[in-house]
């Protein structure tokens, strides 16, 4: 088991005792003894504690290791002054490249330490496919940890809509998928938009400068259980019920698995569902949208 | 106020998605959650069913929700390139609304994962 740029022993603290690490299972009936768990990070966080093994990569310097392991993987030979690069030795690589390949079934968790900083969906990409090219040797996958509740039913439910998984724009009519032309940070940040409707998320608090002040220019709908900080510079706020615990619905764990929900409280405030239920019919109450050029309908 | 209990309940913080947490629920409040780890325990009884808000707020001035609603139509028909972001913290069921209002007001939808 090897945890990437990830913190679980903080940010997903049942992790580790409810599906990774020291569950029992048919073939590792001595559960934690059973495994080797690595940590990969930039830091010694709390994580470490419960590795075997960790190695402290150097900040941005991912890919890089990934790249070398996956050379080593395959027996390529490898220039020692980059390994050193990565903040890692060539030893501790060869041992990381044995253990990995005597595991009976590997996993790579890889967290937002190696999908968010330098380098972004390609570290991503190259975990991706180091974890496949080690099924050459054995059993091998590789799984992202995902921070959000449903962020994973997201990428579910707009790929099985859709047939991609996010970023998708419908504009011709017909889905199309590009990352870095359709991901709301680059739209937002070009300007390319010219309304916004925010459901399930709080940008105003997370998101580059840039991309929030355009949020403001344009009429931005927010739909959350409080007042947020999106809210304050939209023009439309509708406060809803708390998913899970007021909402009804169903949610992905990260491994793809739904489960429905239970909520235990009634809330005085309508659903995310049935708010934007209302938002599609009452957009489809209005004339349709026809291109149009100087005010005039055009086509 | 009688205590409602509800077995095998579902957290949904972080992407790990326990459903094996039993909540403890006084009307309004969590009051206890068992199995929860800290940071589910946070969100249970951080959220209660108060009406602490108001049910709309249009420019900032509290507002119904059919007037919201509409405005929110409004702006978004009238828009030639509108963006659906968000995705994370709401149920699979409204995600398949948000796609189908996506489609038809010819936008982009767009999640947490492109971050």
């Amino acid at each position: 088991m090897i945890y990437w740029g990830g913190n679980p022993a903080e940010c997903h603290p049942r992790h580790f005792t409810k599906y990774s690490l020291t569950q029992k299972g048919k073939f590792i009936p001595n559960g934690r003894k059973d495994r080797t768990m690595v940590l990969v990070d930039i830091r010694e966080t709390p994580s470490a504690k419960a590795a075997d093994l960790f190695l402290q990569v150097r900040p941005g310097k991912d890919f890089e290791l990934v790249t070398v392991l996956r050379a080593v993987v395959k027996g390529q030979r490898v220039d020692e002054a980059s390994v050193a690069e990565t903040g890692i030795t060539m030893d501790q690589v060869n041992d990381l490249v044995a253990q990995m390949k005597a595991a009976r079934f590997g996993v790579i968790f890889f967290g937002m330490g190696v999908s968010m900083t330098r380098g972004k969906h390609m570290n991503s990409a190259a975990i991706l496919m180091l974890a496949a090219e080690m099924n050459a040797f054995t059993k091998f996958v590789a799984m992202p940890m995902r921070g959000h509740g449903n962020v994973t039913g997201s990428d579910v439910v707009m790929r099985y809509t859709t047939g991609y998984p996010f970023g998708v724009s419908l504009s011709r009519g017909y889905p199309r998928f590009n990352p870095g032309e359709f991901s709301t940070v680059d739209l937002l940040v070009r300007g390319d938009i010219d309304a916004c409707l925010v459901l399930g998320a709080d940008p105003g608090a997370t998101m580059p400068q840039p991309a929030i002040d355009h949020m403001a220019r344009v009429p931005t709908i927010v739909l959350d259980p409080k007042v947020t900080h999106t809210s304050r510079l939209a023009r439309v706020h509708i406060t809803t019920a708390v998913t899970g615990v007021s909402a009804p619905g169903t949610v992905y764990r990260m491994d793809e698995v739904p489960l429905p929900l239970r909520p235990a409280l009634k809330s005085p405030y309508p659903t995310d569902e049935e708010v934007v239920r209302r938002i599609r019919e009452a957009v489809k109450r209005r004339p349709a949208w026809l291109p149009q050029r100087n005010g005039k309908a055009v086509g | 106020m009688s205590l409602i209990i509800v077995k095998n309940a579902t957290c949904t913080f972080c992407g790990c998605v326990c459903d094996d947490i039993e909540l403890h629920a006084d009307g309004e409040k969590i009051v206890e959650t068992k199995r929860a780890c800290s940071l589910g325990e946070s969100w249970f009884k951080h959220h209660t069913a108060e009406r602490l808000y108001p049910d709309a707020l249009i420019d900032g001035h509290p507002a119904t929700v059919d007037d919201a609603v509409e405005r929110a139509a409004d702006y978004l028909v009238a828009a030639d390139m509108p963006l659906v972001y968000g995705l994370s913290n709401v149920t699979c069921e409204t995600q398949r609304e948000a796609v189908s209002l996506a489609e038809l007001v010819g936008g982009v939808i767009d999640s947490h994962t492109s971050l």
